[in-house]
């Protein structure tokens, strides 16, 4: 027989077990983590350059050096090639990155691919060419010199005709050369990762002028350095500092700066290009920056001046430039997340006004490093990784923002660029991978495919003269012959310059 | 008679014999499956789980279905791959306000990604496995936009080596296997994977 005072005295023992085994599984059921206070990182961000504590002022800026832009010359064995064809800048002439030449390619490649003509070590960078009466020019990097050399080769031998560098060591960052010269018959225009710009004559490679944007115009270098590539309109050249001044036209034969457009609002310098392009009847410059983008008059008697602005397309990281598409309608688009924006204008009381059309998402038309190809009122361009099912497919648009077609999930591609010649598509993979296919509306139909660059980050744009296609990966400078008339297969010459 | 007598119990097995022959052959079995297992068995038996980087789609179950908590798999850093960017797309959320490392930047949820600066352009990103919890979220960036340095691995020091894993059994790629217990990471980076090793510290 169990008493009231021993049944007291169980359940007050099986409480105090309860109660210990409680506060046992309290302290040590799990390993707790140490709550810790997480804050800028002062030390690192003041080293960099990047703290600016709040209410306070920006870290104090780095110590200018002056950099002798005017640098040296060197000439070495090459001739001036034979061919009068002519590969102006960043996508052509037009900039529509559409081959105007009249040289018939070939549909087929033979099992080798292509003949390649020559190649040409490069310093490790993404800079493409532009070509003019047999010379081929590209801005690349020295890494031995460490200076931006302007590097001219025949385009028929791929020999070094002449090189010009100057002193600006810069550190090797996914690559170091970027971009791509403009040039006319008398004047080549460059770039360098770190905003230096450079005016040589062409043929000779004598200096003419330089400028250091940043230094001069307080141009903020873009992450990665600068992708953005010179315009040549007429005598002058055009550069977006996007610093202290937003744009501004510099005259080729002196140096002299004819104009500049404000920057009131302190828009930094993406990797975009400048576009000259006509809006609403006005001959118009158009610029993304990272904050926003710019249409600047090109019409001789106002040029320079600001006609419109909209943050409307603002990309952190942003490579792709602008595309007129219509007199009323520009077509932007980014990589990074950033999608695509049909971007439409109308004019009210004298102005004109900028106003989002529609916003396309990532997965369904959008472009990491080049700008799409406007081709037969289509839009063409390749995915990015973040598409979902459509990544790396070259797609097929139309200017309402529906896809027409797509390479399908077995032909997919990377971040290296394309371009149409001949009623053909020219793709080139990261790897080095050169695809063929028909140029059409009516889907992806491939024509040849070839292995033709050895390395990796195959991501310059690519330029075709007189049926030679010189492209590059980011060691190697190649030249292949893709005229009807070639017999394919490689004579292999690389010349080791 | 005699001589068949003889015959007969010279072909018949007496009990010793037979004690004696059971016995050998019994023990020669058992050697044999013994050295059998020894040599093939063990290699069975002395396996741990581990995640293909190249099969991994950054799908976040190895965050949520581990029976270790926070997950024994962790993001690794390949520094040979890694860029050193200043925007690095595993750290930072897309169009993050500034490129800090004040919180409403990163994308770590558990902020377990430590950004410190080595020299102008250069930055460099360190994995904090305590605070890790293997959501992907920084592998999939850094995959879809740089490097690939990032990407998953079951921590030998934190994982209890289910039989069977129950993220394995939850992964749709396919991603897992069992690999032998000395060799028990898939490293991206091959030339670094000893010295990877000796730094994993594993656990005898």
């Amino acid at each position: 027989m169990v008493t009231d005072r021993q049944l007291t005295i169980y359940a007050m023992t099986l409480l105090t077990g309860v109660a210990a085994g409680f506060l046992y599984l309290l302290f040590q059921g799990g390993k707790s983590l140490p709550i810790t206070t997480r804050v800028t990182d002062i030390p690192a961000e003041t080293a960099a350059g990047t703290y600016k504590p709040v209410g306070g002022v920006a870290a104090a800026p780095k110590a200018e050096v002056v950099v002798d832009l005017e640098g040296e010359f060197e000439k070495l064995e090459g001739e001036i090639g034979t061919s009068a064809g002519t590969w102006e800048g960043f996508r052509g002439a037009d900039a529509d990155n559409i081959a105007k030449d009249s040289v018939p390619l070939s549909d087929t490649w033979p099992p080798g691919g292509p003949t390649q003509l020559w190649s040409v070590p490069m310093g490790e960078g993404h800079a493409g060419v532009a070509v003019d009466q047999g010379c081929v020019y590209i801005l690349d990097y020295d890494k031995e010199y460490q200076g931006d050399t302007l590097r001219c080769f025949s385009l028929d031998t791929g020999i070094e005709i002449w090189r010009r560098r100057y002193k600006a060591p810069t550190k090797n960052n996914h690559g170091v050369s970027r971009t791509v010269p403009a040039l006319t018959k008398d004047y080549v225009v460059t770039m360098g990762p770190r905003c230096f710009v450079m005016c040589v004559r062409a043929k000779t490679g004598d200096f003419v002028w330089g400028l250091d944007l940043v230094k001069d115009y307080g141009t903020s270098v873009p992450l990665w350095y600068t992708g953005q590539c010179p315009l040549i309109d007429g005598n002058e050249a055009i550069v977006a500092p996007s610093g202290t001044t937003m744009m501004m036209g510099v005259d080729l034969a002196t140096g002299a700066v004819n104009w500049t457009t404000t920057n009131e609002d302190q828009w930094k310098m993406s990797h975009s290009s400048i576009m000259k392009m006509e809006i609403l009847g006005k001959q118009t410059y158009v610029y993304c920056s990272q904050n926003g983008v710019v249409g600047v008059s090109a019409e001789p008697d106002t040029k320079g001046d600001l006609l419109w602005k909209s943050s409307d397309w603002a990309q952190n990281v942003l490579s792709p430039s602008p595309i007129g598409v219509a007199p009323d309608k520009v077509f932007f688009t980014a990589g990074y997340g950033g999608g695509s924006m049909m971007m439409g204008f109308k004019e009210e009381g004298g102005k004109i006004i900028p106003e989002p059309l529609f916003k396309l998402d990532k997965t369904i038309f959008a472009c990491e490093q080049q700008t799409p190809i406007f081709y037969q009122n289509h839009l063409f361009s390749i995915l990015p990784k973040d598409a979902g099912a459509m990544r790396g497919q070259f797609v097929c648009m139309d200017l309402e923002g529906n896809v027409v077609w797509s390479s399908g999930k077995t032909e997919r591609f990377g971040l290296g660029p394309y371009m149409i010649a001949d009623d053909k598509v020219y793709i080139l993979n990261d790897n080095g991978e050169l695809t063929m296919a028909r140029a059409s509306l009516d889907g992806f139909q491939k024509l040849g495919f070839a292995e033709v660059a050895p390395g990796h980050d195959a991501w310059a744009p690519m330029a075709i003269v007189e049926g030679k296609l010189i492209l590059r990966d980011s060691k190697m400078l190649i030249c292949l012959d893709v005229s009807a008339g070639s017999s394919g297969g490689s004579n292999n010459l690389t010349l080791n310059q | 008679m005699a001589d068949a007598k003889s015959n007969e119990s010279s072909d018949q097995l007496n009990r010793f014999d037979f004690i004696k022959q059971a016995v050998g052959r019994g023990a020669a079995l058992t050697l044999g499956w013994m050295g059998g297992m020894s040599v093939f068995g063990a290699r069975e038996q002395n396996t741990v789980w581990q995640i293909d980087p190249d099969k991994c789609v950054q799908c976040e179950h190895c965050a949520t279905d581990c029976v270790v908590s926070p997950s024994a798999v962790k993001c690794v850093q390949s520094y040979p791959i890694c860029g050193y960017c200043r925007l690095c797309f595993g750290y930072f959320l897309p169009n993050a306000p500034e490129l800090t490392s004040a919180a409403e930047n990163q994308l770590c949820p558990t902020g377990a990604i430590e950004r410190l600066f080595v020299e102008d352009p250069y930055w460099e990103y360190n994995i904090l496995e305590d605070y890790c919890i293997g959501c992907a979220k920084c592998v999939k960036a850094c995959e879809m936009f740089g490097n690939a340095s990032f990407y998953l691995q079951v921590r030998h020091n934190v994982c209890v080596n289910c039989n069977e894993c129950s993220i394995a059994m939850q992964c749709p790629a396919d991603a897992w296997e069992r690999l032998p217990a000395d060799k028990p990471y898939l490293l991206r980076h091959k030339e670094r994977e000893e010295t990877m090793e000796d730094a994993f510290n594993l656990p005898e």
